[in-house]
């Protein structure tokens, strides 16, 4: 039996981005008084600690900053994946996250290739996933 | 950019000196406990600056990473009382941050003889059974992130250390020969040190073999699993006058620590080593080019090509080439690692750079591991999830 992939353990500060993603939509903290954006999800905006913000809906664009691939499995849920992509994508919006590029050979991924949002379906969640802009 | 502190607010440097330096046995030690490791080390530490017990009134140490007031279990078990103590927890920056605090107690009247010291199971941990061995963790379950890692199969120090060891090879051209040359330097000076745990010769061809972690990385770009300990007795310089090892002063030190987190910024290729090696270097009155050996610390390759740069040793970038050069063997330029490392001698989370430092200024070494009329080292340390940086600057008394 092929063991299932991690789901996201949402905090209270992260529920809102995994709610969004759900209905497919990367929603992001935007400060309302800086109007900058921030992540992971905090209550205080990370650039001036107001606590008044809003949850943005992103664009679902940005690059690659850099990418690893895993070659060995440290979870069985990966075993049919390897060798699989992790980036760091950072989102025109400024912040930068996690996800794996889909679509496309490892071989054929590169530090600064434009991305934009997919969404995997993965049981009662969604997850943010990114493939490469052609 | 954070400006230094006033000059006036300096430590005066060369004011507390190491005394006495010791290690446990390395490598695969089953059956032996971290804390009876680090005991072993702080023993033998002991025994080199030809103190007693008695004479410590001072303890900084730092326990795997569940304990709780782990220098209060070292204590217990040297059987001591003691003026100034306490547990670090800055990952492998812990272990200079225990010697520069040991000055600082020092230099405030807090204390007059402080052991500092460190030891792990890390092997013993991960080889106890077929199932720790493959899940490879040394740190509780709590301590993991619950989002945005697992959920994409991204795990573990290998691949964060990878992700600027990437973007570097992206932006500079480094190369995995130049990575490669860093764990064949260590390597090699791994084969003069019989207490290394690896003994056998590194080849390029080997390298090229070996088979991928989470690339770049592959198996020898990483450090080793390792059981062992280190520990230093620090002291005043007018009272290691005195004692049975010759002393290495302490010139320098400094810190710096990148919270905003690893992947924020141009951190992974621009670590925090800057800063607090330009704390460091300003302290001691030195510069790079003053430093007769490096001892940086090499969880993994890059993060050598990185501290190079970042320190001042050659220019951003300019890492891989200056390693390629032959700048860290013996007789190079910059002769770092020369016990062979984290990546080849063992994983002390740095406390094992620092004894190497202060041996390498006592001259203590036979020809063919001694660097020749060593005067100044410096020594790195790296960790709390990559962002936490120390820096300590030795000299030959």
């Amino acid at each position: 039996m092929v063991e299932a992939k991690p789901q996201p353990s949402p905090s209270p500060e992260s529920t809102p981005f995994w709610d969004g993603a759900k209905a497919h939509r990367l929603l992001l903290p935007r400060c309302n008084a800086c109007r900058r954006f921030w992540f992971p999800p905090s209550r205080r905006c990370v650039h001036c600690l107001s606590a008044d913000f809003a949850w943005v809906e992103s664009a679902g664009a940005g690059r690659i900053y850099s990418f690893v691939v895993f070659h060995r499995v440290y979870h069985p849920g990966f075993e049919q994946d390897v060798p699989y992509t992790v980036a760091i994508v950072e989102l025109d919006e400024g912040p930068r996250l996690i996800a794996n590029i889909v679509g496309r050979s490892p071989d054929d991924v590169r530090c600064d290739m434009r991305v934009r949002v997919v969404f995997e379906e993965r049981g009662e969640q969604a997850i943010p996933q990114f493939e490469v802009v052609r | 950019m954070i400006s230094l502190p006033k000059p006036d607010a300096q430590f005066r440097p060369g004011r507390c000196a190491i005394v006495g330096a010791g290690t446990s046995r390395l490598g695969q030690v089953p059956g032996v406990s971290s804390l009876d490791l680090t005991i072993e080390a702080i023993a033998n530490a002991l025994a080199d600056s030809g103190l007693r017990p008695a004479d410590v009134d001072g303890i900084i140490c730092r326990g795997p990473d569940e304990s709780y007031a782990h220098h209060q279990l070292v204590g217990e078990r040297l059987g001591l009382n003691v003026r100034f103590s306490t547990s670090l927890d800055n990952g492998g920056a812990s272990q200079i941050l225990s010697v520069m605090l040991a000055a600082m107690a020092i230099e405030a009247g807090l204390a007059t003889t402080v052991v500092c010291g460190y030891g792990r199971d890390a092997w013993s941990r991960t080889h106890r059974s077929e199932d720790t061995r493959v899940k490879q963790r040394t740190r509780p379950e709590s301590q993991y992130a619950q989002e945005f890692g697992p959920e994409y199969g991204y795990f573990g120090a290998v691949a964060a250390h990878a992700f600027g060891a990437q973007r570097h090879m992206h932006e500079f051209g480094t190369t995995r020969e130049q990575f490669a040359e860093v764990a064949i330097a260590c390597r090699e000076y791994a084969l003069k040190n019989p207490d290394a745990q690896m003994q056998k010769p590194l080849t390029l061809e080997d390298y090229f073999k070996a088979r991928l972690i989470v690339s770049p990385f592959n198996l020898f770009d990483c450090s080793l699993r390792s059981d062992g300990a280190g520990a230093v007795i620090v002291t005043s310089a007018e009272r290691a006058r005195d004692l049975k090892a010759r002393p290495v002063l302490i010139k320098g030190f400094g810190s710096f620590n990148n919270l905003t987190g690893w992947f924020a910024d141009d951190n992974m290729i621009r670590t925090a080593a800057k800063e607090s090696g330009e704390t460091a270097y300003r302290m001691a009155g030195v510069a790079p080019s003053d430093v007769s050996t490096a001892q940086l610390y090499d969880c993994f390759t890059y993060m050598v090509i990185v501290q190079l740069e970042d320190y001042g040793f050659c220019k951003k970038g300019e890492g891989g080439p200056f390693a390629q050069s032959g700048a860290l063997r013996l007789g190079g330029r910059l002769p770092t690692n020369t016990s062979g490392g984290q990546l080849s001698e063992a994983h002390v989370e740095g406390m094992l750079q620092i004894v190497e430092g202060v041996r390498q200024l006592q001259r203590i070494y036979p020809r063919e591991r001694q660097v020749k009329d060593a005067e100044i080292a410096l020594i790195s340390g790296h960790g709390g999830n990559q962002v936490c940086h120390s820096t300590l600057i030795l000299g030959r008394a």
